[in-house]
């Protein structure tokens, strides 16, 4: 671990002294003169035409619909993906004639208080039309009930192939072909802060301030401007301190789009906050993916071919940015995983639905690909009778073929995911959970031992998302370095700390070029006014092209400070140096803080031709190449399987990853930890179930179960360091990373223990529920043991219903 | 409106309350009290517990109304105290927090249990912790916090 406060060191955070005594300011607690509240008027039907909309006459003027918005100059969210075949559909911010989920917002009503908002939204009353609703993937997609959005032709955003070599062939040939149906469950991001816009027309600057908490203020910014049809240079956003987002406040949202009009409409300032079952209701929909996939391979287990027919459950709408295709897009981009073959097929479907529009969570589609692929690898191994790692060593890229393009094109930059895989399976112990299964539980319980692996593309830019024509492109990373009259330093980034530290890390970015010690170095963030554009905290790109642009806009800092310094102490540019905050020429030196001085105090004593910059630039950064950073790591589980509960207890998990150069130690520890807790409630227990109405079926946290301490085991890292070749201190993304494979490695887990009752698991999540079932429909291999119960619980379902075409009406 | 009156942070307050309004609401909307974070507003989460009469609660599902002449306490009366002071430095030092919206009410339990399971080991800490729920941290950081506080008092102590 690097000594002092640059980078490499686990220096303790900056943001932690005001959030310890809870004075940070998330923007529920922004107060403003004047400032009402606004509850929405949410949709019950999850399809229903709107009739007619009734307001009791003695509120109106306090309750507003889309008539309101559309007169006002309002237009619809629109995420358009210039994919071909993507279906473009509209999402006004209030519901324009037609509901198309339950929870979608139909009226925004204002009160003084939240109470007497909801006061209001309870006295409206909407005369609906109900139509079939659209709640199952499946049906959606093959045998909709009716068109969500009536200009389509059927219910599909988006069908993408990708084929690379010939499967046919292969599959012609192979020995071995496994084949898994696979289903990841629709979850709820739960941030323990909701979403929450307060908004206000700022006269004197003639600005409407819109504080939100999201991932993306400029994004934001640009979004509000294109609804409400003004210019950006009207808008001002503010993200303060975010209490977490995980994908969801990556977004531009249809309350902040309401709110943002009702300021300036009211001229008074407003605020919603969202509350938790609104949360869990209407919004932060993610994953929901289902694989019928099949690999091919030899008899040694080398994979030769992966086809596979991928449904992603996208929802009502489109979301802004990121489209309802980048879920699909990515799936067929990533579903190889880490491993080198060259024969793929994959036809992903993105299928709207009447249930909330999805948005990228941690992971992205990475998640449910890492859980298809990392099945289907033990499902070779079963094959072949190998153990899952040596099969996994067969195929994974090896480190001698780094730099790598594999079958879709994905530049993996370096790394050696073989000896992640290696230690892995050394620290978990192998060999001695064998043994341990040979012999048996004392308490009954069967235990099993689970892989994954997978690596993260991070930190991707234009080369990868300009092809996907959605209305945001990065590109150049922006950054904004001061020197301070007194010597001090202030950092500007467009982007948005919400956990991740930024605020202590873009600072040792800082101290790393400049020297200056980092209490004396401030980063600003989040806010349009104060800081140059970036698209924002998404995809593991902060400290990739955060902790770039900030190195670069330090280093013409020191070459402008360097000149200064160089003719205070009489030598020739050329002849002096910077270092560690000092200008040193000869025997003479002079500090940051001196030449600070000079700058903005004593001008005369500057060079004739010094830079009128001054001490203030911006500068811009990109990687050498921007096709992204792979991080990448190794998973290993132990769990105990109670066959008769179907209770699954994690004993042990490792994890080995390679985040390149960290930035700060600390922080990466505590992305990846956050991040497994995260993969651990996808495997074990998050899911947002919906009846055949459309009707959410978890709508607190007593139905929507997030791990809490007792759920989430100590958790072993062990670290690799390779160095990215394409940043500026080989550093790599790894924010979502630890995400990824939890789902998988626990799947895996628990089917290695339950491999001799033939049972077998293929969806999240786990729940002593599906395990129970899948031991209860499970067919124990020849000569197997028998003690699962046979019994089918109540309520569970097996599920045959294949992707395959044809083999459903 | 019901007239109330109650102590918060030590200071006697009379206010004027709609037999509705939560502990959490009142706290936050009419004393400007906003380290107390509301994360569910229906008891699960912890990020809104404050202290009762010394005894953690959680202000979204208690009344304020029913706080008649009681003394209640936030995150920002216990800026002084001695275990908040260690608990601060612990969850600093160990990366006990990220976002940070958890953190109030965590810290309000986690003082909790200090001073009443002197001698919690860490699958206990896990135990009493498990009424405030973390997005951010897997919880990992949280308990060696904790774990670093119980073991400083252990040592004084001895």
């Amino acid at each position: 671990m690097a000594e002092g406060m640059g980078v490499g060191a686990a220096v303790r955070r900056r943001e932690d002294e005001r959030l310890l005594k809870g004075r940070g300011r998330f923007t529920g607690d922004i107060a403003l003169v004047g400032m009402k509240d606004i509850a929405l008027v949410r949709s019950p039907l999850a399809h229903a035409r709107i009739r007619a909309i009734r307001v009791p006459p003695e509120h109106q003027g306090a309750v507003f619909t889309w008539a309101d918005l559309a007169k006002g100059g309002v237009k619809p969210i629109r995420a358009v993906s210039g994919l071909p075949g993507f279906k473009i559909s509209d999402q006004p911010p209030l519901a324009d004639g037609k509901v198309r989920f339950v929870g979608e917002p139909v009226a925004a009503c204002v009160g003084r208080t939240r109470a007497e908002a909801e006061d209001i939204a309870a006295l409206v009353e909407i005369d609906f039309e109900e139509l079939p609703v659209n709640a199952d993937t499946l049906e959606s997609a093959r045998a909709p009930k009716s068109k969500i959005h009536d200009h389509w032709s059927d219910n599909l955003f988006l069908e993408a192939d990708t084929v690379v070599g010939d499967i046919e062939t292969i599959a012609a040939s192979a020995p071995i072909k496994v084949s898994r149906q696979i289903r990841m469950a629709r979850q709820c991001m739960v941030p323990l802060e909701g979403k929450g816009v307060v908004a206000v027309w700022e006269r004197q600057a003639e600005q409407l301030t819109v504080h939100t908490s999201t991932q993306m203020p400029h994004i934001v910014r640009q979004g509000l401007a294109e609804c409400l049809g003004v210019d950006q240079g009207l808008i001002r956003v503010i993200a303060p301190d975010v209490g977490g987002g995980f994908g969801w406040k990556g977004l531009l949202q249809a309350e902040e789009v309401i709110a943002a009009w009702l300021a300036r409409a009211l001229d008074h300032p407003v605020r919603w906050t969202e509350d938790r079952r609104e949360h869990l209701v209407a919004a932060a929909n993610a994953r929901e993916h289902r694989y019928d996939i099949t690999a091919y391979a030899d008899a040694t287990g080398r994979l030769l071919g992966l086809d596979a027919r991928v449904l992603v459950d996208a929802g009502a709408y489109s979301a802004y940015p990121f489209s309802a295709c980048l879920e699909v897009g990515q799936v067929g981009s990533i579903l190889p995983g880490p491993y080198d073959f060259a024969h793929y097929r994959c036809h992903a479907v993105s299928v709207c639905t009447n249930k909330p529009p999805i948005v990228p969570y941690r992971g992205v589609a990475r998640t449910g690909v890492c859980f298809a692929i990392e099945q289907i690898m033990d499902a070779i191994a079963g094959a072949v009778g190998r153990e899952p790692h040596e099969v996994r060593l067969l195929n994974l890229v090896p480190p001698e073929k780094m730099p790598f393009v594999n079958v879709t094109k994905k530049h993996f930059d370096s790394g050696d995911y073989p000896e992640s895989m290696r230690r892995a399976v050394a620290a978990i112990d192998l060999a001695g959970i064998r043994k341990r299964q040979k012999k048996g539980e004392a308490d009954g319980r069967r235990i099993g031992l689970g892989l994954a692996i997978y690596c993260e593309q991070a930190g991707h830019g234009t080369a990868v998302y300009h092809g996907w024509g959605i209305p945001m492109v990065p590109g150049h990373e922006l950054a904004q370095a001061r020197i301070t009259p007194d010597g001090g330093i202030e950092i500007r980034v467009g982007l948005q700390s919400h956990g991740q530290s930024m605020e202590t890390t873009l600072a040792q970015v800082a101290h790393q070029v400049l020297g200056v010690d980092i209490s004396k170095i401030k980063v600003v963030h989040g806010d349009t006014g104060l800081t140059p554009f970036s698209t924002g905290t998404w995809g593991s790109r902060a400290a990739v092209m955060g902790g770039g642009a900030v190195a670069a806009a330090c280093k013409v800092l020191v070459e402008r400070a360097t000149k200064i310094g160089a003719h205070l102490l009489q030598a020739k540019p050329g002849d002096a140096k910077f270092e560690n905050g000092f200008v040193r020429a000869g025997l003479g030196h002079v500090p940051l803080a001196e030449i600070a001085r000079v700058w903005y105090r004593a001008p005369q004593l500057l060079p004739s031709d010094v830079d009128p910059g001054g001490l203030d630039v911006t500068a811009g950064y990109k990687p050498k190449s921007d096709q992204g950073t792979f991080s990448y790591a190794s998973h290993a589980v132990v769990v105990a399987v109670d066959t008769e509960t179907g209770a699954v207890e994690i004993l042990d998990y490792v994890v080995v990853e390679d985040a390149g150069v960290m930035l700060n130690p600390m922080v990466v520890e505590g992305q990846v930890l956050g991040g497994i807790a995260q993969g651990i409630g996808t495997a074990l227990y998050e899911e947002v179930p919906f009846d055949a109405e459309g009707q959410p079926l978890a709508s607190t946290f007593a139905d929507y179960l997030v791990p809490g301490f007792p759920e989430i085991p100590p958790i072993r890292i062990v670290h690799m360091t390779t160095p990215s070749p394409l940043t500026e201190f080989g550093q790599k993304g790894i924010g979502e990373g630890g995400a990824i494979a939890p789902p998988a490695a626990i799947c895996n887990a628990i089917n290695d223990a339950l491999k001799p009752l033939g049972a077998t698991l293929t969806d999240t999540p786990m729940s002593p529920k599906r395990v129970f079932a899948a031991i209860a429909a499970a067919v124990p291999p020849v000569g197997g043991p028998t003690n699962g119960r046979r019994v089918t619980p109540l309520g569970v379902h097996s599920h045959d219903d294949s992707l395959a075409a044809g083999n459903k009406p | 409106m019901k007239n109330l009156a109650l102590g918060v942070n030590g200071k006697k307050i009379a206010a004027s309350v709609e037999p509705r309004t939560h502990l959490g609401d009142f706290l936050r909307e009419q004393q400007l009290l906003t380290a107390t974070h509301l994360g569910c507003e229906h008891g699960v989460c912890g990020a809104c517990t404050v202290l009762l009469d010394g005894r953690p609660v959680r202000s979204c599902i208690t009344l304020a109304v029913a706080c008649e002449g009681g003394q209640v306490t936030t995150l920002e009366g216990l800026v002084n105290d001695p275990v908040m002071i260690e608990l601060r430095e612990a969850f600093a030092a160990e990366h006990g927090l990220q976002c940070g919206f958890c953190t109030p009410g965590m810290l309000v339990s986690a003082r909790d249990l200090v001073l009443r399971k002197p001698a919690a080991d860490d699958r206990a800490v896990r135990i009493e912790m498990s009424g405030n729920l973390c997005r951010c941290t897997g919880y990992g950081g949280i308990v060696r916090a904790i774990r670093r506080v119980l073991d400083a008092r252990k040592k004084t102590k001895t």
